[in-house]
């Protein structure tokens, strides 16, 4: 018993490691009227997540994004907010590799490989200077950031404390000038 | 706490009615549908736990990590936080009757922490052993040799699938290299047609499908040779085929698709990009598509399938972990919840009637004994409480007798004493002495008449009767009760007589023996009357009898003498003189001496025959004003003063016979002092007599006094004064005072003498006003 408890100890460790070795790089690019938000998941792509994507489950990882302002006095104020959605299904018979991305619940792709590397960078990668914002409500000269949360489902949640969140956080200040 | 409940059961004796209090809120313990639901949802939440278990690998990974999981640790979570309340609830409430001191709570604590033990422990102990169980059971999911079989399967199908996919692509680019590109360009079918007849005919691929490629828009389909091999019924030129070739046309590599079939199997279908020889420029796209069977292809995909959902199941091995080890959890919960729930139901149930009966036997001793328990189950505590309910109203109908005999006790011992006040008060205001001795010979009462009559103080009460009657003068009372018989009730009786102050009391005493209910002696009860004056009354009408028939046999020889003795003198008027004289000096002595018997016997008959008063409102001072003019200048040595109230009411006397007291009584004083010459007083003083009045309106009398300075009465003689034929004077016939006494006596009056200060005497007499 006292062996299972070390175990269960040792996997959480580790899987809060991995976790914390992931990053995200955010950057807000404001023009033409648009907040164009480029950012990138690196380390994700854990053993853990090549297997379930091997598995043939369809593995989705989930980023919100929040465009936001600081306050020094209060919380910071959400200017707007998506989600940009990548799901990756393997087919483990014609090892093709099915990728789909959503933003808000609308399919804006779906792409099929057979190259591990390209459903990777598709899944992680491939979000570069993505319009997701009007810049028309935001004032000039004033900071803003732009914060991106990510997470992986479904989730490989444990038995004691399920709501234990693995979720990668990236944020990256900018100025906006119209 | 009192608490009046269920008054309506038939065992319980009848009692006033009053009103009920409203019907308390069963609580859900005491409520056998309530309880009836909970263990229906009990056991529907355990058949729920199973079937989910049983499900939970055909359930959505999303659906079972994002809501299962959660939904099973939160109710887990729920459910340990009721059961830590349900303990922590339970543990405080036996601490705090353990420190109110109530009854039974150390035995309540023993019950309910032993149910805990035998709740807690097997079902710990089974829930490390389940869990163990659980996490041994899912490791064995995974075996290297089940692994190696569903890879090496699905690496069958997938280099079947592969080779496929590679023919069929070759023939594709074959064909594409075949067929001329001018033909296709131009929209030549038939020659399109005769170059692909001999790749079909010959069993190369089961269709070939040509797209010419026009400038800046979507491949169209030009022409399509099939084999008769194929199942009937395919989609020819179907979207996936015009997707394809539209792909090839765009430069992507990826120019392979499977598309399922309607009746079973797939079309592997490859693309291939025709060009222009001589430009190089793609003028058309060539789909070759090669059937697969249908039973090979479902076999294919079974075995990825199960591949897949292998590697599923040890990617999700952790949230299933994680879900069977919840639901047993929460069984296990359940079953602890429940079974410390039943646990504590049974310890209050045994526990609660006996904390009921003691506090109701509480409240009982308290003297509430309209106290009642309510019954709250049917078995052996239920007939408990009813025998307690039923003794309660019995107490307490025994409880209104006894204050109805308490209160008829009461108003019993009030009357009692009531009439031994009155009886008391009698007692104390008779002149008739009573004493009463205790069957020990003890004086138990004794009235204040007593006490004056023997001269004897309260504090004789308890003191032994020979005790108190063994003083000299008393000890006639001692002898009178050894007289008396303690076996009858006849009285003893005797007149005994006293000295008080030199007077003489005479007391009619009479004891009498008490008789227990026993019959037994029970003490004595010695009476006695004063009857001093009625003895004198009885001596004074004898001495007034006396006094008539000596007035009568005495008076009648006198007139006969006095003649005599006158015939006498006048026969021997002519005698000698010598003879003469002495015949003068006899007859006048026997004539003197007859006339004083005279005198003497018209006093007794006065005496005998005095007249009742004629009493009209007079002024007493008037009265003794005029009366005591008589003496003026008659005693020259004598002083007689007045001292006469001023505003004395008139008062109903006869006057005469007033005057006659008065006359009386200051004669007496004169001859006290020694008649009309007397000398000085040894202190100086000259012979004085003071008459005065007084009135004292509280008692309603007025006082007259008549006081000298003269040597005083002996005590011996002052109560003998009023008796008649008693004087202290030579010549005194004894009757004076008594007829003042009588007159005194018949105006409702009294007289009394007294000393006078610092000599003489006092003669005071009192007459209402």
């Amino acid at each position: 018993m006292m062996r299972r408890g070390l175990a269960a100890l040792f996997w959480a460790v580790m899987l809060t490691a991995a976790a914390a070795a992931a990053q995200l790089q955010v950057t807000p690019l404001p023009r033409d009227g648009r907040v164009l938000v480029s950012f990138k998941l690196a380390n994700a792509f854990t053993d853990e997540i090549r297997a379930a994507v091997h598995s043939g489950l369809t593995i989705s990882f989930v980023y919100r994004i929040d465009l936001k302002r600081s306050s020094a006095l209060w919380l910071d104020s959400t200017i707007a907010t998506t989600e940009i959605t990548a799901t990756v299904r393997y087919d483990n018979l014609t090892r093709v590799y099915h990728v789909t991305r959503t933003q808000d619940g609308r399919i804006e792709r779906a792409e099929t490989t057979e190259r591990e590397e390209d459903a990777r960078t598709w899944l992680t990668s491939d979000f570069d200077k993505l319009p997701l914002f009007s810049s028309a409500s935001l004032e000039a000269n004033s900071e803003y950031y732009v914060r991106v949360r990510a997470h992986t489902t479904p989730r490989n949640a444990s038995f004691v404390w399920p709501w234990e969140r693995h979720d990668v956080t990236g944020q990256t200040k900018f100025t906006f000038v119209p | 706490m009192t608490t009046v409940r269920d008054a309506r059961r038939p065992t319980l004796p009848a009692r006033p009615p009053r009103a009920l209090p409203p019907p308390e809120r069963r609580p859900f313990r005491d409520n056998p549908r309530l309880i009836l639901l909970g263990i229906i949802l009990l056991f529907g939440a355990l058949a729920a736990m199973i079937v989910l278990a049983d499900q939970s690998t055909e359930l959505s990974p999303d659906f079972l990590s994002e809501v299962v999981l959660y939904a099973l640790s939160a109710a887990d979570l729920t459910m340990v936080l009721a059961l830590v309340f349900v303990l922590a609830r339970n543990v405080v409430k036996l601490l705090v009757e353990r420190r109110r001191g109530l009854p039974f709570s150390r035995f309540r604590a023993k019950l309910v922490l032993a149910m805990l033990g035998l709740t807690i422990i097997p079902s710990v102990l089974v829930l490390l052993v389940g869990g163990e169980l659980i996490r041994s059971s899912t490791e064995r999911w995974f075996s290297q040799p089940i692994d190696d079989v569903l890879r090496s399967a699905n690496e069958i199908a997938v280099d079947y699938y592969r080779d496929r996919e590679t023919v069929v692509a070759n023939h594709a680019e074959r064909i594409a290299r075949v067929v001329p590109a001018a033909a296709v360009e131009a929209g030549d079918f038939d020659a399109v047609r005769s170059a692909l007849a001999p790749e079909v005919t010959q069993g190369r691929v089961g269709l070939v499908e040509v797209y010419r490629i026009h400038e800046g828009s979507a491949p169209t389909p030009l022409v399509a040779v099939e084999s008769p091999s194929l199942p009937l019924g395919h989609p020819r030129s179907s979207a996936s085929a015009d997707r394809l070739a539209a792909r090839v046309a765009s430069g992507s590599t990826d120019r392979r698709v499977h598309e399922p079939l309607d009746g079973g199997g797939e079309l592997v279908r490859a693309g291939a990009l025709m060009r222009d020889p001589a430009t190089n420029r793609p003028v058309g796209v060539v789909i070759a598509s090669d059937h697969l069977a249908g039973e090979f292809a479902e076999h294919s995909r079974r075995i990825t399938e199960a591949y897949e959902q292998y590697r599923q199941l040890r990617v999700l091995k952790r949230p299933l972990e994680g879900v069977y080890l919840s639901l047993f959890l929460m069984m296990t919960l359940m079953i602890l919840v429940g079974a410390t729930w039943m646990g504590l139901y049974l310890a209050k149930r045994i526990t609660r009637p006996v904390q009921m009966l003691a506090a109701g036997a509480r409240e009982i001793g308290a003297g509430r004994l309209d106290h009642r328990i309510e019954p709250e189950t049917r078995d052996e505590f239920g007939s408990l409480v009813e025998a307690f309910n039923t003794m309660a109203g019995e107490l307490a109908g025994s409880q209104r007798k006894l204050e109805r005999s308490r209160l008829d006790l009461e108003r019993k011992n009030q009357q009692l004493d009531e009439r031994r006040r009155y009886i008391e008060t009698v007692l104390e205001r008779i002149a008739t002495g009573v004493i009463s001795l205790g069957a020990d010979g003890r004086v138990g009462t004794i009235n204040a008449a007593a006490l004056r009559l023997l001269e004897l103080d309260g504090a004789v009460v308890g003191a032994r009767a020979e005790d108190v009657f063994a003083r000299e003068d008393l000890r006639p009372l001692e002898a009178l009760l050894k007289r008396i018989h303690p076996s009858t009730a006849d009285p003893a009786a005797q007149e005994i007589a006293l000295t008080r102050e030199g007077r003489e009391l005479h007391l009619a005493t009479a004891a009498t023996p008490l008789q227990g209910e026993d019959g037994g002696f029970a003490g004595a009860v010695l009476v006695f009357d004063d009857v001093t004056p009625l003895i004198r009354t009885q001596r004074v009408a004898a001495w007034r009898d006396v006094a008539r028939r000596l007035a009568h046999e005495i008076k009648n020889p006198l007139t006969p003498i006095q003649l005599s003795a006158e015939r006498m003198r006048r026969h021997f008027g002519g005698a000698p003189a010598a003879a003469r004289a002495l015949v003068e000096e006899c007859t006048t002595t026997i004539v003197g001496e007859v006339e004083s018997l005279k005198n003497l016997v018209d006093e007794f008959a006065q005496f005998a025959r005095m007249p009742a008063p004629r009493a009209v409102p007079s002024d007493l001072n008037g009265v003794l004003a005029d009366t005591l003019a008589l003496y003026k200048d008659l005693f020259h040595e004598v002083r007689i003063e007045r001292q006469f109230a001023e505003g004395l009411p008139a008062i109903r006397v006869d006057v005469e016979q007033i005057r006659r007291v008065v006359i009386n009584l200051v004669d007496n004083a004169v001859e006290a002092l020694g008649g009309g010459a007397a000398a000085a007083r040894p202190s100086g003083d000259p012979p004085t007599i003071v008459v005065g009045t007084r009135a004292d309106a509280a008692n309603g009398v007025v006082r007259l006094t008549v006081s000298d300075n003269g040597p005083g009465i002996s005590a011996a003689d002052r109560d003998k004064l009023f008796m008649p034929y008693y004087s202290t004077k030579r010549r005194g016939s004894g009757l004076g005072l008594a007829i003042v006494r009588r007159i005194i006596a018949e105006h409702g009056g009294s007289i009394e003498v007294t000393d006078n200060v610092p000599t003489g005497t006092v003669f005071t007499v009192e007459l209402p006003m």
